[in-house]
């Protein structure tokens, strides 16, 4: 199909609404999963339930592969597929569900701002202890990506994995960083957060946008994540207004509708509580 | 090529014969202004003295050995020329001299009897290293192909070849090593080395194997018997954005180790346009027992009987037929099933593009059958008769089969019924051209019937280019 065509589908299936049968794709949450793929799935859901819309998840070994862009989560509605948080919300803007309408121009910036310095230091800072933190790539990220494949598959698609990204980590300048260094990073980010929210519910006030979804996801992934140390853990616990935040999107979004459906997946993983 | 020189010999009672090869015997006899006597050589009892072969440099005496050794049996001069020149295939056979020419004079030196014969073969060796270079463009895609090859790498027609590709969108490369056993070429052994990209646009997929296989063959009675395990890392994908749900859930990687055990007959007197004979071929393919994470145990047979009829026309049959058995419950995958339909195969239909499929793509079946009845008969009036004409037929075809997913716990007779519900059929006529032993194109015009809803036909001209053909 041509790239003019493809366009033209994805506007036709835009009109249609949203289905009750959408399904979110992801790896095997129990033994599966890393850090910074959880943390981008929940922060997928969380959205998706600031929306109010209903998305199933369904954990796939092959998740991964499946995505068209290689990276999890992604969503199945109707025949179109679309993977990452951006072009989700993208997405489901063309079909009228958005968080950020009531944002002015300069609102709208600003939570573009925060969101690419959440990508650009939590997910970084994820990517980087799962992968060129040599205990943790060696106890917990290559043992459990390499979960699903049998030998010695195993072991090439764990060290591909690793393999790239260190050449990303190289690419941006991460590889010569200590961990210390990476985890100053990340209390830096965290305190610039902390500010930004301030004694407010979310970071725009009354109603939760993209940026919420997306700080909940990393935020809560980090403080509920078992890794070899808990460094990181510690240092996101000390800004309490964080903490707050993350405790009001769990009891606001997940756990109503948790006991409201049980058939509806939910992989959040443990409670903060 | 090759020449059979006969000279003249003196009739004598018969010795002992001497038994020695002298492949590495250098001098070369060249007794130009012999006296020519006439005689009557068929009868005469001969004995073939020595048997040299001349322009070895890198060849291991002991296999040529093996390969000659029946011309000390003749008895006769017209023995003496046969042995000599089934010798003589059987040194080109093993793929290591590019020439090989046979002399056979009289015995010459001290030890010659009078109706002694020696037997020459003056080779030309192939190159230690040969290397090709070709650039191909298609698909959406250039790709440079570099290939070398290595033949008696050991001196016993061990062959060494290594392929590599370098496109604009994918590399791969394939590295072989052959090693017959000596005195018994086809018996022999062959380990590959690979990585191979497909791309295959009737299912939206895109499939890398990376593998390696050690294969084994050998004949017994009148059958040839090829014994193989393969271990492939095999990573699927979606070609387009748009590919269906259905193959994108296949995506990513699997393990396959498979043994496989294929059986085959073929006495027909020629691989593409055969005139007489059958070829039966079964092969059997048991994966998952040796590792991996693709588990099945998959059956296909093909069978082609061909009978001559007036005027040089020929009545063809064949039929295939497959099973694929999931084991241990989980589904088949889509880089396993059978696939049918294509201008070689079920013609009238667009390639591989019958049976079960999702939004478009297909998406293969675990059991088929299909069956052709062709009749070929030379271009009319004949054109070229002898040479370029050759290469041509023309053909009348009536081709059916069915490809369906099983439910295995129906049992075997729901089985049978599933396979003969909804036939897909197709008749018409075409020509065919002959592309070396190996492949044919076909230019057909077919009329598909028995269409189902989700197959893809292509009703009138169809052009195709096949190696295995119904």
């Amino acid at each position: 199909m041509s790239l003019a065509a493809e366009a033209f589908v994805s506007q036709i299936s835009a009109a249609d609404p949203w289905p009750e049968n959408a399904t979110l794709y992801q790896p095997l949450g129990e033994d599966q999963i890393l850090l910074s793929d959880c943390a981008s799935s929940l922060a997928v859901q969380a959205y998706l339930r600031m929306c109010n819309l209903p998305v199933q998840v369904c954990c796939r070994p092959n998740a991964e592969y499946m995505s068209p862009s290689g990276k999890v989560p992604f969503v199945h509605v109707g025949n179109q597929v679309v993977s990452e948080l951006g072009p989700i919300v993208q997405f489901t803007k063309a079909k009228g569900h958005s968080l950020s309408d009531g944002l002015d121009d300069i609102q709208r910036a600003e939570m573009k701002a925060y969101m690419e310095l959440v990508n650009n230091m939590l997910l970084t800072a994820e990517l980087y202890i799962q992968w060129c933190d040599y205990n943790t790539a060696a106890e917990i990220s290559r043992p459990r990506y390499s979960s699903p494949y049998s030998w010695p598959l195993n072991h090439i698609l764990a060290y591909q994995k690793q393999w790239e990204v260190r050449r990303k980590m190289t690419a941006i300048g991460w590889a010569g960083k200590s961990l210390e260094q990476v985890y100053e990073d990340v209390s830096q980010c965290c305190q610039a957060l902390s500010q930004r929210l301030g004694t407010q519910p979310y970071f725009f006030n009354k109603q939760p946008t993209e940026l919420d979804a997306l700080v909940f996801g990393h935020l809560f992934t980090l403080l509920t994540t078992r890794l070899t140390s808990d460094e990181l853990r510690e240092k996101v616990k000390s800004y309490s207004n964080l903490l707050a935040f993350c405790r009001r999107i769990e009891q606001s979004y997940f756990e109503d509708s948790q006991a409201g459906s049980s058939s509806r997946g939910f992989s959040k993983g443990p409670s903060l509580f | 090529m090759g020449t059979v020189h006969a000279r003249s010999m003196d009739p004598l009672p018969m010795h002992g014969r001497d038994m020695a090869v002298h492949p590495d015997d250098m001098i070369e006899v060249q007794e130009t202004e012999q006296e020519t006597k006439q005689e009557i050589l068929e009868n005469k009892d001969v004995v073939v003295q020595h048997v040299n072969i001349e322009g070895l440099g890198r060849t291991k005496e002991d296999l040529l050995g093996y390969e000659i050794s029946e011309v000390f049996d003749a008895k006769n001069l017209i023995d003496v020329m046969k042995k000599s020149h089934i010798a003589r295939q059987k040194l080109l056979r093993l793929g290591i001299f590019k020439e090989v020419e046979v002399v056979i004079d009289t015995s010459d030196g001290a030890d010659a009897l009078p109706n002694g014969l020696d037997v020459t073969f003056e080779v030309t060796e192939m190159k230690r290293l040969t290397g090709s270079y070709n650039t191909m463009v298609g698909n959406n895609e250039g790709s440079m192909v570099l290939g070398v090859k290595l033949p008696n790498v050991f001196g016993r027609a061990e062959k060494l070849t290594f392929q590599f590709s370098y496109g604009t969108k994918e590399t791969s490369y394939g590295l072989s090593f052959f090693k017959p056993q000596p005195g018994n070429f086809e018996r022999n052994v062959t380990l590959n080395l690979y990585k191979v990209t497909g791309q295959f646009p009737w299912s939206s997929l895109k499939e890398t194997d990376r593998g390696i296989s050690t294969e084994f063959n050998f004949p017994l009675l009148r059958t040839n018997h090829t014994l193989k395990w393969e271990g492939v890392w095999r990573e699927l994908g979606c070609l387009a954005r748009s590919a269906s749900f259905a193959v994108r859930e296949e995506s990513g990687h699997t393990l396959k180790s498979a043994l496989s055990h294929t059986m085959s007959i073929d006495t027909r007197n020629s691989a593409i346009f055969p005139k007489k004979g059958a070829l039966l071929r079964i092969n059997q393919e048991l994966a998952g027992y040796t590792g991996g994470d693709a588990s099945f145990l998959k059956e296909d047979f093909e069978l082609q009987v061909n009978r001559r009829l007036v005027w040089d026309s020929v009545l063809s049959a064949s039929l295939w037929g497959g099973c694929l058995f999931p084991i241990g419950g989980r589904p088949s995958s889509i880089a396993d099933r059978f696939y049918l339909g294509g201008p070689t195969s079920v013609r009238g239909f667009g390639m591989y593009s019958i049976g079960p499929q999702s939004e478009g793509d297909y998406l293969g079946g675990e059991a088929y059958w299909a069956g052709g009845l062709h009749l070929y008969t030379p271009l009319p009036f004949r054109p070229g008769r002898g040479g370029f004409g050759d290469l041509f037929r023309t053909h009348f075809f009536l081709n059916a089969g069915n490809l369906c997913n099983l439910n295995y716990g129906e049992g075997p007779k729901a089985h049978l019924q599933k396979l003969v519900e909804c036939i897909r059929w197709s008749y018409g006529a075409g020509i065919v051209l002959r592309l070396g032993n190996i492949a044919r194109l076909e230019l057909n015009y077919c009329i598909p019937m028995g269409v189902q809803s989700g197959d893809r036909i292509c009703d009138g001209v169809q052009f195709g280019a096949g190696i295995r053909f119904l």
